[in-house]
């Protein structure tokens, strides 16, 4: 089965990470044009070397969730010509809710929260100029099932998946449609790392006894946002391999 | 950028397009959301449209007067003038105009293509 694209340029946010290259890689792969955002200076290098054997075929973008700024320069670099929209981008606050920085706490929901929202209002807008577009977030299956100190990254998915689902519910009718994916454990990046620190024991509450990998991810979101997919509409997928359907 | 007449053209095709209206008699005086029946998609859609067609940043809550009530009920509590302060927050309505959305609006939303074409005219010298 082949898949079918309405469009073909992609903006990932949080394009450094290993998830957005190896999903940069089979979108360009299927004739898409992946934007890859990153948030210092290193970013290029990062996605430079990732990518080399795919020069020319995609782009970079300078974004800093923090910086109203940077949102605005994005948008008049990419203009309007936006089909798609994939969100890895996440920062990290751990702390007991009872424990927290109240500053940090302010800082990081204005970044991981709010500027999300300027960010989805913009893309959405460029979106309904052609009455077409396709959001997919990234968000987690931690979120709903969050361990101690994980508070604030869970209230921040969640309030993202809202922005997203409810941006499905508002522009359905005029063509663009949203889909959150919740991954679990995944041998990729961040997830990896806290796999490597982590008793090899926890993946036997895994019904399939592995993490997903990277490769199945970059699948599944090119399939989310192929033409076939556009009736999954502001609704949560979870990937875990079924570590959380059951006891 | 043309005269009003030429905004109001364009809007009027705008809206046609928009809301798939054919045939209606659309003139300046339209209520878009009593008289089209416009929703909020509609409008946002109108409101993005206005923004690529004439070359104009676009805020929806001013262009459409989304918080006009709003605005009447925060200059009576902190004893202001209410045509004043409206005024002073939608730069682009005549007092007239403000006084005329004041004197109608317990029928309903007043918003008319006539807003509109003000908003378009006034945002424009600004470009």
């Amino acid at each position: 089965m082949s898949l079918h694209f309405s469009g073909n340029r992609a903006l990932i946010l949080g394009g450094t990470c290993e998830l957005a290259l190896t999903l940069a890689k089979s979108m360009i792969e299927s004739d898409l044009f992946p934007i890859l955002t990153y948030r210092d200076d290193k970013g290029p290098r990062t996605i430079g070397e990732a990518l080399r054997p795919f020069h020319g075929r995609y782009a970079t973008c300078f974004l800093n969730f923090g910086d109203r700024n940077s949102l605005e320069s994005i948008f008049s670099q990419i203009g309007d010509d936006l089909n798609f929209l994939v969100d890895f981008a996440q920062g990290n606050y751990e702390s007991l809710i009872a424990g927290a920085d109240e500053d940090s706490v302010y800082r990081y929901f204005t970044e991981n929260i709010s500027s999300r929202a300027e960010i989805l209002k913009k893309v959405g807008r460029a979106m309904l100029k052609k009455r077409k577009g396709r959001l997919v977030f990234i968000s987690s299956a931690a979120a709903v099932r969050p361990n101690p100190g994980q508070g604030f990254y869970a209230a921040a998915k969640l309030a993202s998946e809202a922005l997203y689902r409810n941006m499905g519910l508002e522009l359905g009718e005029r063509g663009v449609t949203t889909v959150i994916l919740r991954p679990g454990y995944i041998n990729a990046g961040r997830g990896r790392i806290y796999l490597q620190k982590q008793d090899r024991i926890i993946l036997d509450a895994v019904p399939i006894k592995r993490a997903i990998t990277g490769e199945e991810i970059a699948q599944t979101v090119l399939f989310l946002l192929s033409d076939g997919a556009a009736g999954i509409n502001a609704v949560e997928i979870t990937m875990d391999g079924g570590h959380t359907s059951g006891k | 950028m043309g005269g009003r007449m030429d905004v109001f053209a364009e809007l009027k095709k705008i809206i046609e397009e928009l809301m798939d209206i054919k045939d209606r008699n659309i003139t300046p005086e339209t209520l878009l959301i009593q008289d089209l029946g416009a929703e909020s998609i509609d409008l946002l859609e109108l409101a993005v449209t206005i923004n690529s067609r004439f070359k104009i940043a676009v805020r929806d809550d001013e262009i459409f007067l989304t918080r006009f009530r709003l605005y009447s009920a925060e200059a009576k509590q902190q004893g202001e003038d209410t045509m004043h302060y409206i005024a002073g927050k939608y730069p682009f309505l005549a007092k007239d105009r403000i006084a005329d959305i004041m004197a109608h609006i317990k029928e309903g939303p007043q918003l008319k293509i006539k807003d509109l074409i003000s908003y378009v005219t006034y945002r424009s010298q600004w470009v």
